[in-house]
């Protein structure tokens, strides 16, 4: 008797919850983002024509770059609220790992990229083991430490190449089809990566991790055991990185400390997340196509590398100061995000 | 012996810089709970200050001293109207004051850079080459000039703040900021009069090290992760903390720089940031661990 109650009960709550998600579902439009992986697969067919749209390839690949970093940052700095200025390190890990790889062997990139994000991963977990202890601001100073020691280790281990790095041998295609690989590499991993971000976001995990975000002596109090969340959501965000690296560098041809470990690397992702939104689905994407589209104006318009330093400096400024919740989110809040932007 | 002793001399003279360096940061951070992420681009900008004072007009870098000081004292006041005077009332106050200090940071190299350029710059006053010696040591008579008045500088404010009237208020407000602020003290006001002096700090010790390193636009990224080892070591807030740490960090640096190499002579300061953030928050001199 007592086992139909409750089997009552839970046929109640599943249709609850099933009437809840269709609800959800009503305020959402799934057909756009596919739409648009579908443009953006079609694109590389522009090649076919008489003239050359390799800027065009190139803007959309390095967008799509950003988007799975920004995208792998936000597991751990908008759902578990760590913020991280180091992840650099795991681009660095990961463009190493394959490059290396690919000047002795000859594998592709391509291929090894989830390899060079696993490697990514477990560097990112054992990390995570010991600078998860602390949160805040301490947190954010490891990890800025953290870049500084492994710039120095990089730039002074012979085995790749120490400062001047590695140069890698290029793709052997014609210039107007040289991109493409790349092209639908990062395109594809970018997919995969925000298709990724949604799945986490809706788990028990990510339940977890937004539970860490609020307060996180409530969510170990209520039975989550934060330390291993938070240090998962760390080697998570590390693998997105970590394979975006990979496939960067056999892009660039060369693998050298200066590329992977500047700050302005991990400053963008940071910087992508909170000028679109931490902790949306559609946030650092929408924050990679509007940094991607600013620097590059930057460049068109003022040259120097340094302005565009002011200038990131500046936008990022203005945003935590009069958007700390970023476009999705201040959107999302006054309930005028508009259907094809609510991916969450 | 006299190889250990030249060592220990030579870290020495190099903590008494960075004593100062790290002082001013310290400092904000204990009265307004910030950790100031812009501190080593305005000693750079303090750095610059000198090196045009010297370069136009062959101004010793010790005279111009007072005035980067008082002119970075001054972004500091303005800094801290137009940005964290708002800042203070936020609920994620401080995670979001270490990337708006960051943010600042970068407008401020891309300021200068623009300005500048990034090439490497130095003060070259005849004593930044010269040495004293006793017997086969051999003191660098820049990093000496530097060390003491770094000392100077640092007492004064050490009895700034333990005898008079406005440092009581200053001292109290890092005890307790609500307290203080009940008891009558202009919580608002001493803020932002120790953010200007915290940047004033930086503006002097901005002209000591324009003759002691080189100096260029970007090179406060080494210095960021160098002068928080300092702070958190010594305890954050914690000045007295702070000078300690620096002279201890740069003898521990000096001594691997000798024997393991001179390019891990900085590691030493990452390292050690790292694992004392991870092993003892509260630094040597905090009691308890206020940034964790």
């Amino acid at each position: 008797m007592a086992s139909m109650d409750q089997s009552a009960v839970l046929e109640a709550r599943r249709l609850y919850n099933a009437r809840l998600a269709l609800k959800a579902d009503k305020t959402r439009a799934v057909w756009f983002p596919i739409a648009v992986l579908a443009v953006l697969l079609a694109l590389p067919l522009l090649q076919l024509t008489s003239s050359n749209y390799n800027y065009v390839l190139h803007l959309v690949l390095y967008t799509a770059s950003y988007v799975v970093m920004a995208s792998g940052w936000n597991i751990l700095g908008g759902f578990a609220g760590y913020i991280s200025l180091g992840h650099n390190v795991f681009f660095a890990i990961g463009g190493y790992f394959a490059g290396m790889i690919y000047a002795r062997y000859g594998v592709s990139t391509i291929i090894l990229a989830p390899l060079a994000g696993l490697v990514a991963a477990v560097v990112g977990y054992v990390i995570g083991r010991i600078t998860l202890k602390v949160r805040g601001p301490s947190f954010i100073i490891s990890s800025l430490a953290l870049v500084m020691i492994f710039r120095i280790l990089f730039d002074n281990w012979d085995f790749v190449g120490g400062a001047a790095g590695v140069s890698l041998p290029a793709i052997d295609l014609p210039v107007k089809w040289a991109k493409v690989p790349y092209y639908y590499a990062f395109v594809v991993m970018a997919a995969v990566t925000v298709y990724a971000t949604y799945r986490i976001k809706h788990s028990k995990f990510g339940l977890g991790l937004r539970a860490i975000s609020k307060d996180e002596i409530k969510a170990e109090s209520a039975g989550i055991d934060t330390r291993f969340y938070k240090t998962l959501a760390f080697a998570m965000s590390a693998f997105f990185v970590g394979m975006a690296g990979a496939v960067w560098g056999e892009y660039l041809t060369y693998i050298r400390p200066n590329i992977f470990l500047i700050i302005l690397v991990s400053v963008n992702m940071v910087l992508m997340c909170i000028l679109g939104g931490k902790g949306t689905i559609a946030g650092p994407v929408i924050g990679a196509i509007l940094i991607v589209a600013f620097n590059e104006a930057c460049v068109i318009f003022f040259g120097g590398s340094e302005i565009n330093i002011l200038a990131t400096g500046l936008v990022m400024a203005l945003a935590l100061m009069f958007f700390p919740l970023g476009i999705i989110g201040s959107l999302a809040r006054s309930g005028r995000l508009p259907r094809i932007l609510n991916w969450d | 012996m006299a190889h250990t002793l030249q060592i220990l001399i030579l870290g020495l003279a190099l903590g008494g810089v960075f004593a100062l360096m790290g002082a001013g940061l310290s400092l904000v951070f204990g009265v307004m709970r910030i950790v100031n992420l812009a501190h080593p681009v305005m000693i750079i900008g303090g750095a610059y200050v000198a090196y045009w004072g010297f370069r136009l007009w062959g101004v010793d870098p010790l005279v111009t001293l007072p005035i980067a000081a008082v002119i970075l004292a001054a972004v500091g006041v303005i800094l801290y109207k137009v940005v964290f005077e708002k800042e203070a009332k936020a609920a994620t106050y401080s995670e979001m004051t270490v990337l708006l200090t960051f943010a600042v940071a970068m407008i401020i190299e891309g300021a200068l850079g623009t300005a500048f350029s990034n090439t490497q710059r130095v003060t070259s006053p005849d004593y930044a080459t010269d040495a004293i010696f006793i017997g086969d040591i051999f003191i660098p008579t820049g990093q000496l000039y530097a060390g003491i008045v770094s000392l100077v500088i640092i007492s004064g404010l050490a009895l700034f703040l333990k005898y008079s009237r406005f440092g009581y208020a200053i001292r109290a407000t890092t005890q307790n900021r609500d307290a203080a602020s009940l008891l009558g003290v202009n919580v608002n006001l001493v803020s932002m009069v120790s953010f200007a002096i915290g940047v004033g700090l930086a503006g002097a010790a901005g002209a000591l090290v324009s003759f002691v390193f080189s100096f260029f636009p970007a090179k406060h990224w080494e210095w960021i992760a160098i002068l928080m080892s300092l702070v958190v070591l010594g305890g954050m807030g914690s000045i007295l903390g702070t000078v300690v740490a620096a002279f201890l960090l740069s003898v521990i640096a000096a001594f691997v720089g000798a024997y393991v190499g001179a390019t891990w002579s900085t590691m030493t300061f990452f390292l050690a940031l790292f694992l004392i953030l991870i092993v003892r928050p509260q630094g040597l001199f905090g009691d308890k661990p206020e940034l964790a």
